[in-house]
């Protein structure tokens, strides 16, 4: 299946490039080349040459001009030892469709319709879907939007022959919209009866994937933003999430936030197979909440600075996150660096290992500094987790990358990319990667990145 | 047979007229870009820094879209209800970068030239979700709880 799917990506890219000479249209391509030896006493040494290649495709102004193509994917074949992706037959080619859909755009009311795989993001919806979708605008305010098709199945989970998805779905989202002041969406997913699983510990632990949910943006004044979402699971009559963000703007270079979200483990996760299997034993009816904020200031025009704060409280225990970071970048991009610096302070409950004497406390310190010219592109990048107890003996997890790229031509680049770790999994960890990139834009698009 | 009773069936006549209404004005409404009309400067954009009104499309100001370090940590609430204005700037393929599917390599590994951009799981994360995972597992589920989630089997069993 993965061989066809590998091959069927490079033949439609083929073929669809005498269309894209007749549209407009762009290719992005990047091509990873990585090298990895892993070396254990107990499984001997296993070396790794992945090569790997993303693809996207668009092509717009297709036809009468409002249709348009969009593709994405990526392959990977194994030059030595194959990836062990459990659940897959042995092979050394693998690869995935991510989107490949038609859109046909229409003259008003931001109407459109897909067909093909591709993904839905309308208020608490996120999914992946083989399948059609059509959204517009209406009058006074109002607007639709409403997919359906076969879910995009993933891995099976171990000791399974499902991923835990049911086969079909459907769903959608109507909204309210006042100018400037407010929107108010509906939205909700109704996925067809989830497989049953092998496994008796389940039982009302794990079903189908049915939620409805509000989202809300609402601003009273220039300065004031309140964004959130509240989801309830249709299956277990239970609120899964509860989402909400308060925006201030005080002056224009400043911005505060604050927000609060809550969450119940068997409501929010009951769809997942994975998480349900993952959970077993421990206590569904977990609550988990958090609170924060943030404020951020740019300071002129090429120094930005932030400072948060989020606290986070669940049946296990407590923990507090808080840091600050500064960035600068010049306005043509050509420099750009960063510092950062958080603390996470967790009770014990948190940490790897539980016990009174463990702890799940850490300092997180991130620096880099990244160069941007039109000839080449440099980048450092140190991150540093330093542990408050050692984890496997080690009191820190240290990464140390550095990446050189020429530009061949405005569109195609050569890098290079080198790291080096030392962590709890490893006392010393390099990997390299080789990367070729090629990105063209469509004309008349803004940035693409 | 029974009959539908006359409400429902007034209803019915009543949404019908008004859905027949609704198009007839669809047309007046109007289309976001399909694309940003002006190229636009490399990193984060601040689209009050032009356009000082609202937007027609999202019927949103435009400041409500600039791109702060708050917004882009918090896009999810704006992809959601606007995705057709991310349109306008992004291809799905810079969206890709992250939410993608079944790939073994991390966004941050994949765009180990990009540390300017926020990007998940940088560093050493295997050992730090065993105690992430347990401080939030929801920011986990989001990505990887029906997605995603090749190499959370591979221990996870």
């Amino acid at each position: 299946m993965k061989k066809v799917l590998t091959l069927w990506l490079a033949t439609i890219t083929l073929l669809a490039l005498p269309a894209a000479a007749l549209a407009d249209a762009s290719l992005d391509s990047t091509t990873l080349l990585r090298f990895s030896q892993d070396a254990r006493s107990d499984l001997g040494t296993r070396t790794y040459v992945p090569l790997t290649e993303f693809l996207g495709f668009d092509a717009d102004k297709l036809g009468d001009g409002k249709l348009s193509a969009h593709l994405y994917g990526w392959g990977r074949l194994d030059l030595a030892e194959r990836y062990l992706t459990p659940g897959q037959a042995e092979s050394s080619m693998d690869g995935r469709l991510t989107y490949g859909y038609l859109q046909y755009r229409f003259n008003a009311a931001n109407a459109q319709a897909r067909a093909g795989r591709f993904f839905v993001h309308e208020g608490i919806v996120n999914e992946q879907v083989d399948g059609a979708s059509a959204r517009t605008d209406l009058p006074y305010g109002l607007g639709l939007s409403a997919f359906g098709g076969a879910t995009v199945h993933t891995s099976f989970i171990p000791g399974q022959r499902s991923d835990g998805k049911g086969d079909g779905i459907a769903g959608g989202r109507f909204n309210y919209r006042y100018g400037g002041l407010l929107e108010l969406g509906l939205s909700g997913v109704f996925e067809s009866k989830a497989p049953a699983l092998n496994d008796p510990t389940l039982a009302g632990r794990f079903g189908g994937h049915r939620l409805i949910g509000a989202d809300l943006w609402l601003s009273p004044h220039r300065m004031v933003q309140i964004t959130g979402r509240t989801s309830y699971n249709t299956e277990t009559e239970g609120v899964a999430e509860q989402s909400y963000r308060l925006q201030l703007k005080p002056l224009r270079d400043l911005t505060l936030s604050g927000e609060y979200n809550a969450y119940h483990d068997r409501d929010m996760f009951y769809s997942s197979a994975l998480f349900a299997t993952l959970l077993n034993g421990n206590n569904l009816n977990q609550q988990s909440r958090s609170l924060g904020g943030s404020a951020g200031y740019q300071l002129n025009e090429k120094l930005e600075t932030s400072a948060d704060y989020k606290h986070y409280s669940r049946d296990l225990g407590k923990a507090d996150r808080y840091g600050a970071e500064l960035r600068y970048n010049l306005p043509d991009g050509a420099l750009r660096a960063g510092l950062g610096y958080h603390y996470l302070r967790s009770s014990p409950e948190f940490a790897i290992i539980p016990s009174d004497s463990a702890s799940g406390s850490f300092h997180e310190l991130r620096c880099f500094a990244m160069r941007d010219t039109k000839s080449y592109v440099a980048s450092l990048d140190l991150i540093d987790y330093l542990f408050r107890r050692a984890v496997e003996g080690k009191r820190s997890a240290l990464e140390l990358s550095g990446s050189l790229g020429y530009h061949l031509t405005p569109s195609l680049a050569f890098s290079g990319d080198l790291s080096y770790g030392s962590n709890p999994q490893y006392s010393d960890e390099v990997k390299g990667l080789l990367r070729l990139t090629y990105t063209t834009k469509i004309a008349g698009k803004g940035d693409t990145k | 047979m029974r009959r539908p009773p006359q409400t429902l069936t007034f209803l019915v006549l009543a949404g019908a007229l008004f859905a027949l209404a609704a198009c007839a004005q669809l047309k007046a409404l109007p289309n976001l870009p399909a694309s940003h009309p002006e190229e636009l400067a490399t990193g984060p954009v601040s689209c009050s820094e032009c356009h000082e009104d609202g937007q027609k499309g999202t019927m949103k100001p435009f400041a409500a879209f600039n791109h702060s370090r708050a917004f882009i940590a918090n896009h999810r609430f704006y992809a959601t209800a606007d995705d057709v204005l991310c349109a306008s700037c992004h291809k799905v393929s810079f969206c890709a970068d992250c939410h993608t599917n079944q790939t073994e390599i991390k966004p941050s590994v994949k765009n180990g030239n990009r540390p300017d951009r926020a990007m998940p799981h940088r560093g050493d994360f295997l050992t730090l979700h065993k105690i992430e995972g347990k401080l939030d597992p929801a920011s986990c589920y989001r990505c990887h709880g029906r997605a995603n989630n090749e190499r959370c089997v591979a221990c996870h069993r």
